[in-house]
């Protein structure tokens, strides 16, 4: 984090004071949530974005256990549907900023359409992957991202399906924007969301996070060891691909964070609409009765 | 009330579809009221298909079991509907070899049918046209027995094809050749003087109006039968209206895009049939706890599992009203027909707004996909009630004031993006400004809370209506479609002097029942008249109010009621 960052903070610190909560946290202690969490009100502030122009939407799981533990305007809804809700509320206001977050069990298995088609769709929303590895708020059953063998509530004997890699689903799916960050780097975080915000349509970001408590192999240590921020290579375009594609799969010795792919020239949604094109109001400044006497002619 | 009734059959896919809409607007261009029913199979080329077309001078609103004119526009059709012909009735075809279909021959002997035929498909190719044109051959035909001047029909020919003039030559030839046929059946059809006001339209598109109308700028959906049309209605009119419309990627979608659009703010509402409302039911029961409006239209069809994809019936009221787990605030409503589908959604919207609840629209394939002549849809007629708080009154608003123990159940709503104020939305169980909470007192309090809405619209929806004459001979209760053949039933047996009335229901849930008593009690025979096994309705009257319905008027194989149905029941049921 630059001074001049930590100067913008410091100066607007009655906006970041502003999404802090009195309610009690209820996370675990080492849980990724708090950095995550932290970085989002960092990041808002660093970006100037007013409380009345951010929705956070929240799917089912721990991370969802802070939706009321920012203050905002938030929703949490139900699990694995958090893309579509959000998609909703962004197709009906794209002036406001909307942020979704959904775990590896939500994103992955309950709501992996739901994902598939927001990429496709292209959305204008930011959709934070808190991939944990496994169903914590259910007491660690395994998910599609946790390690072969790994045993876990639900697989006594180890984990014996091989795991989805996010990113590798993704990157097929023409993004516009993956990101890839570590719940242990409150700096990274703030850097991937506030690039996220940026863009104007669907920005995936991948969180590693720690979860103390039921994901054992994959501890904070385990990740700082590997992870490795692809803005200290000089070689690394972030429109290239099959580079981020590689980045993306190849994690066996190290980790690649940072912005891993980025296609501008991809429409969002709203513009892509052909009946909306130079159309200035959102639908929900346009909700008033509408004359229908032309539409009677066909029936006439 | 003197009714007609034509029916054409023939192959999917034959152009039957195109052929019955010109015929039906035809029809009421020279002043006549129509009632439409389709049937035909869930495929898209070959297998039967019929549309039928009921006219009379007067306003109809059902069909009959039994056509006056058949027009069999190919082997399988004649000989499979023949014998839905009236005694007495006309055969209108074009099958060459008819000489050797026995069944045709039997049939016309015994029920005393007048045939009408011509070498259709040998003229059309006469005039270098294909087999597709003999349906204008059989159009013009029909035309010439029913003696109406050509000019009507000619016209809707030419609109429909407007956009092929070479074929549309061709149509044209096939028409007069036709039309000039000579020993045609005689037959006398009295025609209105004046031409009423009406439009011409089906239920999926009066419910796209009726959205436009209060102002629906976000339109979700997943494609099923028999709700598509709504979809594709208001995909083919948003270059008109400006609304944006999402294809989504499955019902779940669908319901949740519309629920954050409806936070956010827009008017929005999807549409399904029962399969696509059963995986929307979770979504549902969270827009009850989160108290985010929601407007779910279902077009009925038979379950289970896939059922009757292109057929009707009213079998998913229990399903509407008992959706989704835990207990909330919903409300059901049902429309009826063109009209009452273009009001009641902007109703369902209204009141899914004003107490913050989700509400079902029940609609029916026989409302939704079938053509009704109606009066001329009103405008600002329905207020737009969103129970926003708005303008000066955001600057007052608390956080605590989002879900707010009320008296009523209902709380202040206000939209992000329009002050400060937050609130969460939250799906888990929470306190007023929807903060989770597990304490008892809390939690207690805020389910009741949500369900006190339930007597606050109990005490404000309308009271169901009856219809018909007071001191009647027998009487129904029903709702949906059942209202189109009561009216019908009650204004024919009135010119008879057998007394009918009939207590409709619009408002399904909360479910009122003072006037239901009432009736109950000032009618010595009261039927119930519902299409499904249950009579799932009168199930929920008689439970609620211990009056036993004296017979019940059920039917659940994929077909609307017949005028002629409900009179055979009458005269079986109404002097014992």
């Amino acid at each position: 984090m630059t001074n001049n960052t930590i100067e913008t903070l410091q100066k607007n610190k009655d906006l970041y004071g502003s999404y802090e909560s009195k309610e009690v946290i209820t996370w675990c202690s080492g849980c990724g949530n708090y950095g995550i969490q932290n970085a989002l009100k960092r990041a808002f502030t660093l970006e100037n974005l007013d409380q009345k122009d951010v929705v956070l939407c929240y799917d089912i799981g721990c991370h969802g256990n802070g939706s009321d533990k920012i203050d905002a305007f938030t929703i949490h809804g139900l699990h694995g549907r958090v893309i579509s809700l959000a998609a909703g509320v962004a197709t009906a206001n794209p002036k406001l900023n909307v942020i979704a977050h959904g775990g590896d069990g939500g994103t992955l298995s309950e709501g992996v359409n739901h994902l598939i088609h927001a990429i496709r769709s292209n959305y204008k929303v930011l959709f934070l992957h808190h991939n944990n590895s496994n169903y914590a708020l259910t007491t660690g059953q395994p998910s599609s991202t946790t390690p072969l063998g790994q045993p876990m509530n639900s697989a006594p004997d180890g984990v014996y399906i091989d795991p989805l890699n996010p990113l590798d689903l993704v990157l097929s799916l023409n993004p516009g924007f993956v990101a890839r960050t570590f719940s242990g780097d409150i700096n990274h975080m703030t850097e991937m969301f506030r690039k996220g915000l940026n863009h104007n349509g669907f920005a995936f970001v991948e969180i590693l996070q720690v979860c103390p408590t039921y994901s054992r192999t994959l501890t904070k240590e385990w990740y700082t060891e590997r992870v490795r921020d692809l803005a200290e290579n000089s070689d690394y375009d972030p429109t290239n691909l099959e580079q981020a594609k590689k980045v993306a799969s190849e994690i066996e010795k190290e980790i690649g964070i940072g912005l891993i792919y980025h296609n501008p020239e991809r429409k969002e949604f709203t513009d892509l609409l052909p009946n909306r094109q130079g159309v200035e109001t959102a639908p929900v400044e346009e909700v008033k009765r509408m004359n229908i006497q032309n539409l009677l002619k066909e029936f006439e | 009330m003197k009714r007609n009734s034509i029916k054409l059959v023939g192959q999917s896919g034959s152009g039957l579809l195109s052929t019955g809409e010109i015929l039906a607007n035809a029809l009421k261009n020279i002043g006549f009221y129509i009632n439409t029913d389709r049937e035909f199979p869930s495929l898209i080329k070959g297998g039967h298909s019929s549309f039928q077309v009921d006219f009379s001078t007067e306003p109809i609103r059902s069909s009959t079991s039994y056509a006056d004119i058949l027009i069999g526009m190919d082997e399988h059709g004649l000989k499979n509907y023949v014998d839905k012909t009236r005694k007495g009735g006309i055969v209108i075809h074009g099958f060459e070899r008819h000489e050797k279909v026995m069944k045709l021959k039997k049939s016309v002997e015994e029920r005393e049918l007048k045939v009408a035929y011509l070498p259709a498909r040998e003229i059309a190719e006469s005039f270098g046209g294909n087999v597709l044109m003999t349906n204008m051959i059989l159009l013009g035909l029909l035309w010439k027995i029913l003696d109406f001047p050509l000019e009507p029909l000619e016209e809707e020919v030419k609109k429909r094809f407007a956009s092929k003039p070479a074929l549309l030559e061709i149509d044209l030839k096939c028409l007069h050749k036709a039309y000039e046929s000579e020993d045609t059946p005689d037959l006398k059809i009295e025609v209105n003087k004046e031409k009423p006001e009406t439009i011409l339209i089906n239920g999926n598109y009066a419910i796209g109006i009726g959205g436009i109308q209060a102002g629906v700028r976000t339109f979700y959906a997943y494609p099923m039968s028999p709700a598509s049309s709504i979809l594709s209605y208001l995909a083919a009119t948003y270059h008109e209206s400006g609304m944006l419309v999402k294809q989504a990627e499955d019902e779940i979608t669908a319901v949740q895009m519309t629920m954050g659009a409806m936070y956010a703010g827009s008017r929005a509402f999807t549409a399904t049939s029962g399969g696509g409302f059963d995986l929307m039911t979770e979504s549902v029961s969270a827009a009850g706890i989160m108290e985010c409006p929601l407007v779910v239209v279902i077009a009925q069809r038979p379950g289970p599992g896939t059922g009757l994809p292109t057929w009707t019936c009213q079998g998913d009221l229990n399903l509407a009203i008992h959706a989704g787990h835990g207990e909330y605030g919903k409300a059901v409503l049902a429309c009826s027909d063109p009209y009452s589908a273009y009001e009641q959604i902007q109703h369902a919207l209204n009141i899914a707004e004003k107490y913050q609840v989700p509400v079902i629209l029940l609609s029916e394939k026989e409302i939704a996909e079938s053509m009704q002549t109606v009066p001329r849809f009103k405008e600002d007629q329905i207020p737009i009630e969103r129970g926003l708080t708005q303008g000066k009154d955001l600057e007052e608003l608390k956080s605590t004031d989002r879900y707010a123990i009320t008296d009523s159940g209902v709380s202040k709503r206000w939209i992000p993006g329009s002050t400060k104020t937050y609130f969460y939305s939250n799906s888990d169980e929470h306190w007023e400004d929807g903060v989770l909470t597990e304490e008892a007192d809390k939690a207690g309090q805020m389910y009741e809370k949500r369900l006190k809405k339930m007597e606050t619209m109990l005490s404000e929806f309308p009271d169901p209506i009856v219809y018909g004459e007071e001191d009647a001979d027998i009487s129904f209760v029903g709702w949906g479609s059942s209202k189109n053949v009561m009216l019908d039933v009650i204004e024919y047996l009135k010119s008879e002097g057998v007394k009918v009335n009939y207590l409709h229901y619009d408002y399904l849930w909360p479910l009122k029942t003072e006037k239901f008593v009432e009736f109950f009690d000032k009618n010595k025979r009261v039927c119930l008249i519902e299409g499904n096994h249950g009579g799932q309705l009168g199930q929920l009257l008689e439970d609620k109010t211990n009056k036993l319905f004296a017979s019940k008027l059920l039917k659940f194989d994929g077909r609307a009621f017949f005028f002629d149905e409900v009179l055979e029941f009458i005269k079986a049921n109404h002097d014992k």
